[in-house]
């Protein structure tokens, strides 16, 4: 161990022969300490809430899709069996559709008509369910735009449905959606061709990785629009909160940063005869700036590691114990999650650390530039 | 006349600016042989410590010449003058400036450690020191634990851990009673000798000074401004 480390180690312990200093540098410690606890905190919130999206999306969403790149249909052939074939672990569904009209009692709601081949029963999502006032079990009349001749003229083609099931919707989704079986879908729009193909693991953890693994098995025409683009709006808008919320909080190390660089400035005031004495025994500048450029990191990396164990044993806790419960209903879970990742772990070390550094900047400038002859008249 | 361990010439030392401007040292000149042991007197604010933190490198002069050990020191980069005040110069100052975070050892063993040295090596050094200024039963006490004459024996053995050539002292004995005062002025003589040094004491007790070899007496400048 060098001077340095010598000088910072007995500075940081033996301060408590100097009881304000000590106090202040207590204050600085648990200020970096605390910022710490609660960027990881923060973070392993957002992380847990996050989390619980995407999972919930990767379960009830599609995982790729596969779209016509010019034109609305996509390219007949026998590449969609033979993508079936080589892909058994995905659920394929060939969707057909177009715009409709439902019909109850109480009244008509537009909605899309997604024909798929795989499907045997009558779907609707949440949204439409709400906007209709129906559920499971109910009938309702699906009217086409499309026409068909009757003795009585041309009327829109017409089919009653029982709903079968009412499916959840992604997060952030709004369209109302009737989904059947591809046999009634094609009386209802006239035998129209599939427009898309939808790709999902049974997995739900698989889903970022559908469309890499099946971008090599479709034709030209295809376009594979990945678990990641589909979502595109929802993710960033989870990245966009999670980055602000971090930097919000992330000033709470830039206050405890500023109060470290009070505490480094005040121990330099203090220290300065000491430091004159080292200067008269050799200790050059340069090795003064280092040595209040450790101190300064010494006490962030100390109150980083404090406040990260802190926080993550808090987070771990937290999320254990499911004491904190959400309202049924509102929320789709039932505690607060908390998830703690080393890449969160790393972002709060490595901004404590920056930030210690920062704030040892000037103190220690100051310091190495101090004249030794104040030092010495001063003791 | 022997080799000389301090040479200067015509040096000029103020401090301020301005009408506050006060010249501490005007034209001085000043030679030291090597193993002497010089005495430099004077009233206060006379320039006696100013012209003791010039040839110990803590600062530089306004003008003048100043060599030691044969080497101009106006040619020396701010690492090379700490390097020197680490090998080639030993400070006692007139107030005990230990450091208070580390026992009577590690005290004496800064310069080592500053130097690089292992610790166990300089603290092994350090103890033979401290045996050698009569303290060795006080090895592991803290500063706030010694007497005022026991830290200047120690600022002492401090001095001479960097095995140094040139000692500098600033009234080493100004802050003790006379007893402890004559007893650590025996311990710099004794070490002056046994260690081959030169050496430059300020003070202000005519007596103890004119054990030196030689006295300089500074007279005052006019203040300037």
């Amino acid at each position: 161990m060098g001077v340095l480390g010598l000088l910072v180690g007995r500075y940081l312990i033996g301060l408590r022969r100097r009881t304000h200093v000590a106090a202040v540098s207590a204050i600085s410690f648990g200020a970096m300490g605390l910022g710490a606890a609660a960027l990881v905190l923060t973070l392993a919130l957002l992380e847990g809430f996050q989390s619980t999206i995407r999972k919930q999306l990767a379960a009830s969403g599609v995982h790729a899709e596969l779209r016509p790149r010019s034109g609305s249909t996509l390219p007949a052939g026998e590449w969609l069996q033979r993508l079936r074939a080589r892909h058994p672990d995905l659920e394929v569904r060939s969707v057909s559709g177009g715009s409709v009209w439902c019909i109850t009692s109480q009244g008509a709601q537009p909605a899309e008509l997604e024909a798929v081949d795989t499907v045997s029963r009558v779907e609707v999502n949440r949204v439409l369910a709400a906007r209709l006032g129906v559920g499971t079990g109910f009938d309702i009349i699906v009217a086409s735009p499309h026409l068909t001749l009757t003795p009585l003229g041309p009327l829109p083609r017409r089919r009653h449905l029982r709903i079968d099931a009412v499916t959840p919707v992604q997060p952030g989704e709004g369209r109302a959606v009737l989904t059947v079986p591809g046999a009634v879908g094609r009386t209802l729009l006239d035998g129209a061709a599939a427009r898309c193909v939808r790709l999902r693991a049974h997995e739900p953890d698989q889903a970022w990785a559908v469309a890499s693994r099946v971008q090599g098995d479709v034709p030209e025409g295809v376009e594979v629009v990945s678990f990641a683009e589909l979502n595109r709006p929802l993710l960033a808008a989870l990245a966009l909160e999670r980055v602000m919320i971090g930097f919000g909080v992330a000033l709470v190390m830039i206050v405890a940063a500023l109060n470290l660089l009070c505490n480094l400035a005040l121990l330099a005031a203090e220290k300065r005869a000491d430091v004159a004495v080292l200067a008269a025994c050799g200790l050059a500048p340069a090795q003064v700036r280092r040595l209040f450029l450790l101190l300064g990191l010494g006490v962030g990396a100390l109150g980083a590691a404090l406040g990260t164990t802190f926080g993550i044993a808090t987070a771990f806790v937290l999320d254990r114990s499911q004491i904190l419960r959400l309202p049924p209903g509102v929320f789709i879970v039932s505690h607060v999650p908390f998830r703690v990742t080393p890449s969160a772990v790393a972002v709060v070390v490595g901004v404590s650390l920056v930030a210690a550094l920062l704030a040892s900047l000037a103190p220690a400038r100051a310091a190495a530039r101090r004249d030794v002859l104040e030092g010495l008249r001063y003791e | 006349m022997s080799e000389a361990v301090v040479s200067a010439r015509g040096l000029c030392k103020r401090y301020g600016e301005g009408e506050r401007c006060v010249e501490v040292l005007r034209g001085l000149d000043f030679e030291v042989a090597r193993g002497e042991m010089v005495a430099v007197v004077g009233p206060s604010g006379v320039g006696k410590s100013t012209l003791l933190h010039l040839l110990g490198l803590l600062d530089r002069p306004d003008a003048g010449a100043l060599e030691l050990f044969g080497t101009d020191v106006a040619v020396l980069t701010v690492e090379e003058r700490a390097a020197w005040r680490n090998r080639r110069i030993g400070f006692v100052f007139q107030f005990h400036a230990m450091l208070s975070e580390f026992s009577l050892e590690e005290n004496v063993a800064m310069p080592l450690f500053i130097r690089g040295s292992a610790r166990r090596e300089a603290l092994a050094h350090a103890c033979g020191l401290v045996s050698a200024v009569s303290l060795g039963h006080r090895l592991g006490h803290y500063p706030d634990e010694l007497s005022g004459g026991e830290q200047q024996r120690a600022a002492v053995a401090r001095a001479l851990a960097g095995e140094p050539e040139l000692l500098l002292a600033d009234e080493p004995t100004g802050n003790l009673d006379a007893a402890a005062a004559a007893d650590v002025f025996c311990l710099l003589c004794e070490m002056h000798l046994s260690r081959s040094l030169t050496s430059v004491i300020v003070t202000h007790n005519e007596a103890l000074a004119a054990r030196c070899d030689r006295v300089v007496r500074l007279a005052g400048v006019a203040h300037v401004g």
